[in-house]
C-alpha cells in the first residue's frame, strides 16, 4: 500500500467492456470468452456428453466493502471460482478493477456454464489490487500480492431460481486477525447470454458540457448501462476518460448484442468528470435504445442531457449534448462459424528429444522406455493431447517432428521427421504419432541444444504457403517440451516472424521443470514478444500448457487446450475481415 | 539485373496506429502524425484527432519501392507539431524490407507488422503498427486463369500437386493473389542485398 500516497490514479482512465480490438493489437482476451466456450462445447457436445446446460453471465457488484488503503479508498476486483468435488476451487473469471470505491459495480462479466443436474457452488472473493499493479491485465495478477477483501458462497441455481435473478451475499473472511467487521456485501446477478453476433460501432462526441473541476475543465467519460426489468441498470462499457475538455470526442464504442440486449433496450448513457478520488461528478445522463442511437446518427441529430434534480424530482435540462457521429452494425462470426463452414484447422507435431529430459534408459527419465509397457510422460501428453487436435483437425494427418536428437546420420537435427522418413513427415491420427515416436525412441539418441526456431520456422513455412494458395486454412504447432530452452532470443525471433501468419503455437509441457521460459513466450502478460532487430509481434500466437495442471485435475485437457485458441484464430481472420467460407460479406 | 534497376514495385501502406507513445518518459499527450519514407521520398499522415498516447492515424496511401536492392528499410517516424509550427520527432522505426518481401510472406498478402519505437537517444518510446501489401506486378502481363487456377510457371504446370499444401519448398516462389488470379513471383528479393 505504500505507493498510494504517490497518487492512487495511474490507470483507471481506460475504457472498459466496449473497446473494439485493435487491429494488430495482442489483448485478444476480451469478448472471446462466448467464442471459448463454445469451442469447448462442441468438442463435449460432439460426443454426446454435458446434455443439458446453458451459458450464464454473471453481473457483481458489492457494497461497504472495507477499506484497505491509508489515503485513499479500496481497488476492488472480484475472482469467482467453482467449487468442485474434491474441494478444490477452480477459477472461472476475473472482473477488472475499479479505482477507489467501496461500492463497485463491475462491468467485466462472467461467464459460466449453468448445468441444470449438478449442483454449482460458486465462490467469490474480493481482492483490493495495489496501485503498482494497475494497468497490468487483471488475469496476470498473482492473487497472494493482493489483500483480501472478503468472501462469499452461493449454489448457482440459488440465484437461477430467484424471480428477480439476483442475490446479496455478505462478504465473510478473516481479514485481519481478530477484528470481527463487517465486511460488506456482494450482489450477483444471472442473466442468460444471447446467442447473437451483432455487433454496433458507435463513436460518441458531446459538445458544451458543464464544468465540474475548479482550476481545469471536466475530465469527462461515457457509461452505458442496461436496463433490466428486475433490477436497476447493468453497467456494460465504460469509454475512456477524455483530458480537460469539454467538447470530448471519444474512440468508437463497440457494443454486442449480448451486452445491449434487443436494439429496442433502453440504455443509461451517463457523462461523469472523472475524479481522481472515484467519487466521478454526474455531468448528465440521457435514456436512448441502440436504435435510437442509429436514428441520431442517420438524421445528425444531437440530444441534450438532462440532470436529475434533486428537489421537485424535476429534471433539468442541460445544454451539453450528445452526438453520434457513427453508426456501424456489423456481424461478428464466431469460431465455429468459421470451422464449420470449411476453415481447417492443421495441427502439426513437434516432440523434444533433448538431453534434458534424462536417459531413456532409466526410470526417472520423461522418454522412459517401461519394458511393462506403460506408458511414460510424453505418450500420455501425446494420447490426451492428440485426442482434442484430432477432433479438430481436418484430415487427420500430423506432419511430426521430433527436435534436438542426433538422428542416424549421426548430427544433431532440430526438425528431423518423427517417422524416420527422409520424404513425407506426415503420419496418420493419434496412433499414428504414437507409432512415430516410439521409432524415433529406437533410432534417434537424446542430444541438443533445445531449439525451438527450427520447427516454429519449418511450421511457418507451410503456413505461408498456404497462404500463397490461398486456401482458408489456419495451421498450429504442437511442441511437446520439458521446457527448458537453450536459444530463448531466437525462438522468439522465429515466433515474432511467424506472428502475422495463420498459426499459433501450442507448446505442451511435461515433467516439473520450471516452466518460467514458457511462461515469458505465452505473453500473457499483456507484453508482446519482440525480437531482437526491435519488431513486434503482431498478435500473441503462443499459449502454453503445463501438463501438470492437467494432471493434478486443476483444468482439463480440452479447456486448457482451447483456452485461448479461438481468440488467436478469431484475432488472425478479423483483422483480415476474412469471412467464414460462403459467408455473405460484412 | 540490368533492368533491375528501373524495377519498382507498387506498396499500399497504412499506418494504423501507435500505442504508448512517450516523450521524456511521460505519455505523450499531443496530436501526432506519422511520416513513412523511403529511399529520398516520404508521405506524412494526418494528424490523430483525439490526441494522445495511443493515436489511431488509419492513413493508407501507394509508395513506390525500386527493387534493386538498393533500399533496405522504410522509415516511419511519429512527429508532432507545437503550437509554435515547430516539428518534433517522437521517435522513428527501421521496416526491413524482407519483413514484407520474400520470407514467409507470398506477394499479395497483406503483411500486419509491429515496430518498437526508439527516439533520438535510443529509448524504448512506444510501438507503432502498419500494414504493408506489395502489390502484384501489373507489367508483366496476368493470365486471368478460365477455371479456378492456372499454372503460372512451367515448373509449376509440370507439377500436378501444386494445390496440394506441403509440397514441396519449389512452390514457395509462387503466388497468387486475391481469388484466383495468379501472378509470378518474381524473386526480387533476392536481389535483395545491401554491401556491407
Amino acid at each position: 500500500m505504500g505507493n498510494c500516497l504517490s497518487g492512487d490514479v495511474k490507470g483507471g482512465k481506460q475504457a472498459i467492456g466496449g473497446v473494439q480490438q485493435r487491429p494488430t493489437s495482442a489483448t485478444t482476451a476480451i469478448a472471446n470468452n462466448a467464442a471459448l466456450n463454445d469451442a469447448v462445447d462442441f468438442f463435449f457436445r460432439s460426443r454426446g456428453q454435458y446434455p443439458l446446460f446453458s451459458q450464464i453471465e454473471l453481473t457483481l457488484s458489492a457494497s461497504n466493502l472495507l477499506d484497505c488503503d491509508i489515503t485513499s479508498k479500496s481497488d476492488p476486483m472480484a475472482v469467482m471460482y467453482l467449487r468442485k468435488k474434491d474441494g478444490k476451487l477452480e477459477e472461472i473469471g476475473r472482473t477488472e478493477v475499479i479505482l477507489n470505491s467501496l461500492n463497485p459495480s463491475w462491468i467485466e462479466k462472467i461467464t459460466v456454464s449453468f448445468q441444470f443436474e449438478v449442483v454449482q457452488t460458486l465462490v467469490f472473493h474480493v481482492y483490493d489490487v495495489d496501485t503498482r499493479y494497475h494497468n497490468v491485465p487483471v488475469k496476470t495478477l498473482k492473487l497472494k500480492d493482493q489483500d483480501f477483501l472478503g468472501e462469499a458462497t452461493c449454489v448457482l441455481s440459488e440465484i437461477m431460481t430467484r424471480p428477480n435473478r439476483t442475490v446479496t451475499l455478505s462478504l465473510t473472511g478473516n481479514v485481519r486477525a481478530g477484528v470481527n467487521r463487517n465486511l460488506g456485501t456482494l450482489s450477483v446477478l444471472a442473466e442468460e447470454t444471447v446467442a447473437s453476433k451483432t455487433v454496433a460501432e458507435i463513436n460518441f462526441r458531446c459538445v458544451n458540457l458543464d464544468n465540474k473541476d475548479l482550476f481545469s475543465k471536466s475530465d469527462p467519460f461515457l457509461r452505458i448501462s442496461r436496463i433490466v426489468e428486475s433490477t436497476a441498470a447493468v453497467p456494460i462499457c465504460r469509454t475512456e476518460v477524455v483530458d480537460n475538455n469539454l467538447n470530448p470526442m471519444w474512440r468508437p464504442v463497440c457494443l454486442t448484442m449480448q451486452q445491449f440486449g434487443t436494439k429496442d433496450t433502453p440504455l443509461v448513457i451517463e457523462c461523469f468528470d472523472f475524479n481522481t478520488s472515484g467519487n466521478h461528478e454526474l455531468i448528465g445522463r440521457t435514456e436512448k435504445s441502440v436504435a435510437e442511437l442509429e436514428r441520431l446518427c442517420l438524421q445528425k441529430e444531437a440530444v441534450n442531457f438532462v440532470y436529475p434534480s434533486l428537489s421537485h424530482g424535476r429534471k433539468k435540462i442541460l445544454k451539453g449534448q450528445l452526438i453520434v457521429d457513427r453508426f456501424v452494425e456489423k456481424v461478428q462470426y464466431s469460431f465455429l462459424d468459421y470451422i464449420s463452414s470449411g476453415f481447417e484447422l492443421n495441427f502439426m507435431v513437434a516432440v523434444d528429444f533433448t538431453a534434458s529430459n534424462g536417459d531413456p534408459r532409466t526410470p526417472n527419465s520423461l522418454h522412459y522406455i517401461d519394458p511393462s509397457g506403460r506408458s511414460n510422460s510424453y505418450q500420455q501428453a501425446i494420447m490426451e493431447v492428440g485426442e482434442v487436435i484430432q477432433f479438430y483437425d481436418s484430415d487427420k494427418r500430423f506432419p511430426a517432428w521430433g527436435f534436438g536428437g542426433r538422428t542416424s546420420d549421426g548430427s544433431v537435427s532440430h526438425a528431423f521427421n518423427l517417422n524416420g522418413a527422409s520424404y513425407g513427415d506426415e503420419v496418420v491420427g493419434v496412433e499414428g504419432i504414437m507409432t512415430a515416436y516410439a521409432s524415433a525412441l529406437r533410432n534417434v539418441a537424446l542430444a541438443g541444444p533445445t531449439l525451438f526456431s527450427h520447427v516454429v520456422d519449418r511450421a511457418a513455412h507451410t503456413a505461408s504457403q498456404s497462404l500463397s494458395q490461398n486456401s482458408p486454412k489456419y495451421y498450429v504447432l504442437l511442441i511437446i517440451t520439458d521446457g527448458v530452452l537453450t536459444d530463448m532470443a531466437g525462438t522468439v525471433d522465429a515466433l515474432v516472424r511467424a506472428s502475422d501468419l495463420p498459426l499459433s503455437v501450442l507448446i505442451v509441457g511435461v515433467g516439473n521443470t520450471d516452466f518460467r521460459q514458457m511462461e515469458i513466450l505465452d505473453a500473457d502478460n499483456g507484453r508482446r514478444l519482440e525480437s531482437s532487430t526491435g519488431r513486434i509481434a503482431t498478435r500473441d500466437i503462443v499459449q502454453f500448457v503445463p501438463m501438470k495442471d492437467i494432471h493434478s485435475g486443476q483444468v482439463s485437457v480440452v479447456q486448457a487446450l482451447l483456452e485461448e485458441l479461438p481468440g488467436q484464430f478469431l484475432s488472425y481472420v478479423r483483422t483480415r475481415n476474412i469471412n467464414p467460407v460462403g459467408a455473405p460479406a460484412i | 539485373m540490368s533492368y533491375s534497376a528501373t524495377m519498382k514495385r507498387s506498396l499500399e501502406i497504412e499506418v494504423i496506429s501507435a500505442e504508448g507513445l512517450k516523450a521524456d518518459r511521460k505519455p505523450l499527450k499531443r496530436k501526432t502524425y506519422s511520416v513513412v519514407s523511403i529511399d529520398q521520398k516520404y508521405f506524412a499522415s494526418k494528424p490523430d484527432d483525439l490526441g494522445g498516447s495511443c493515436p489511431v492515424w488509419k492513413h493508407k496511401f501507394d509508395m513506390e519501392m525500386p527493387i534493386n536492392g538498393t533500399v533496405g528499410f522504410i522509415t516511419v517516424e511519429v512527429r508532432y507539431r507545437t503550437s509554435g509550427g515547430a516539428e518534433k520527432h517522437v521517435g522513428y522505426a527501421k521496416i526491413p524490407v524482407t519483413d514484407f518481401m520474400g520470407g514467409f510472406a507470398p506477394q499479395g498478402h497483406l503483411n500486419f507488422l509491429s515496430y518498437r519505437l526508439r527516439d533520438e537517444y535510443g529509448d524504448k518510446c512506444g510501438v507503432v503498427n502498419v500494414s504493408i501489401m506489395v502489390k502484384p506486378d501489373r507489367s508483366i502481363p496476368v493470365p486471368l486463369p478460365s477455371s479456378s487456377f492456372a499454372p503460372c510457371s512451367s515448373q509449376a504446370a509440370a507439377n500436378n500437386h501444386m494445390w496440394r499444401p506441403r509440397t514441396s519448398s519449389s512452390m514457395a516462389s509462387t503466388a497468387v493473389y486475391g481469388g484466383g488470379r495468379v501472378v509470378t513471383g518474381v524473386p526480387v528479393w533476392c536481389a535483395y542485398q545491401r554491401p556491407a
